[in-house]
């Protein structure tokens, strides 16, 4: 037999359950008279508060900063290395200055130069 | 609408139906009756954040259902038995406000044997008939292992009667 058929046969589904004479006439005035006036609000964890994230943003961007200010001397090279890339920077600076510069050059079409452009294509 | 007056409407209407499914899980008239309280009381605090994501009636079961487990996990010695005491049907039959027979009793024995999930399912699907995808929003589980817990809630009270044979 199936086994809810054997519980129903055996128990059946009666609500043995009682309660007091009136109990349910009064229930709403009950339940409403234990309510504060006002719905209790919730204070809001810190981690809700806009001002949570402000400063930790603040705190991650000091961090980075100061990571990468360090990261030089942190990843091992040495002073020597450091004046080194000093000597060796202007150099290399002045040929990328260059090739800036003819990158600009080649870049700097004015307008006249761009409408012939697509005239010819 | 008044929001007082609104919420008082919900309880005229909800009170009843959440009192049965509350009683079913405490099982005495005065553990029912504060545990109604408290999910009326949860559910004002709750109304201005409710924004009919879900039915209202819904949304009151799964705050009744909580409060109704957390009174019996609060109250161990309460409403919950071991297999081989028979406190729960015997304080029953002593209870003014059960008026069930000694199988009946021993059902409820046998319920509050169960664990949790089993004993909540149990009661909203045998007594209410409550389908599956309705307690599955209540209790936010999946309706296959709803049906799982049910099939073996029925199995473990059938071996409890067929045991007192």
């Amino acid at each position: 037999m199936n086994e809810e058929m054997y519980i129903q046969e055996k128990v059946g589904k009666r609500n043995p359950f009682r309660v007091p004479d009136g109990y349910f006439d009064n229930l709403t005035a009950q339940v409403m008279q234990n309510l504060p006036e006002q719905p209790k609000r919730r204070a809001k964890s810190v981690f809700m508060r806009p001002i949570f994230y402000a400063a930790a943003s603040v705190c991650a961007l000091l961090v980075a900063g100061a990571a990468w200010m360090w990261h030089p001397a942190a990843d091992g090279t040495s002073a020597d290395t450091v004046q080194a890339q000093a000597v060796v920077q202007p150099q290399q600076q002045e040929e990328s200055g260059e090739y800036m510069d003819e990158a600009v050059d080649y870049m700097m079409l004015d307008n006249h130069e761009i409408y012939a452009y697509l005239a010819e294509n | 609408m008044d929001k007082r007056r609104e919420f008082e409407s919900i309880v005229r209407e909800y009170s009843e139906q959440l009192y049965w499914q509350i009683r079913r899980i405490v099982l005495t008239h005065d553990d029912a009756n504060d545990v109604l309280q408290n999910t009326f009381l949860k559910a004002w605090n709750g109304f201005d954040n409710f924004h009919g994501e879900s039915k209202i009636s819904t949304w009151l079961s799964r705050i009744a259902i909580n409060e109704s487990l957390d009174f019996l996990r609060r109250n161990k010695h309460l409403g919950s038995a071991t297999s081989d005491d028979m406190s729960v049907a015997n304080s029953l039959l002593a209870d003014d406000y059960f008026d069930g027979n000694e199988t009946e009793a021993m059902l409820q024995q046998a319920v509050a044997q169960l664990p949790d999930v089993q004993r909540t399912v149990f009661q909203l699907r045998y007594f209410e008939e409550m389908k599956y995808s309705d307690i599955s929003q209540l209790l936010d589980t999946s309706e296959g292992a709803l049906k799982a817990s049910y099939h073996i809630a029925v199995k473990k009270i059938t071996e409890f009667f067929k045991s007192r044979d």
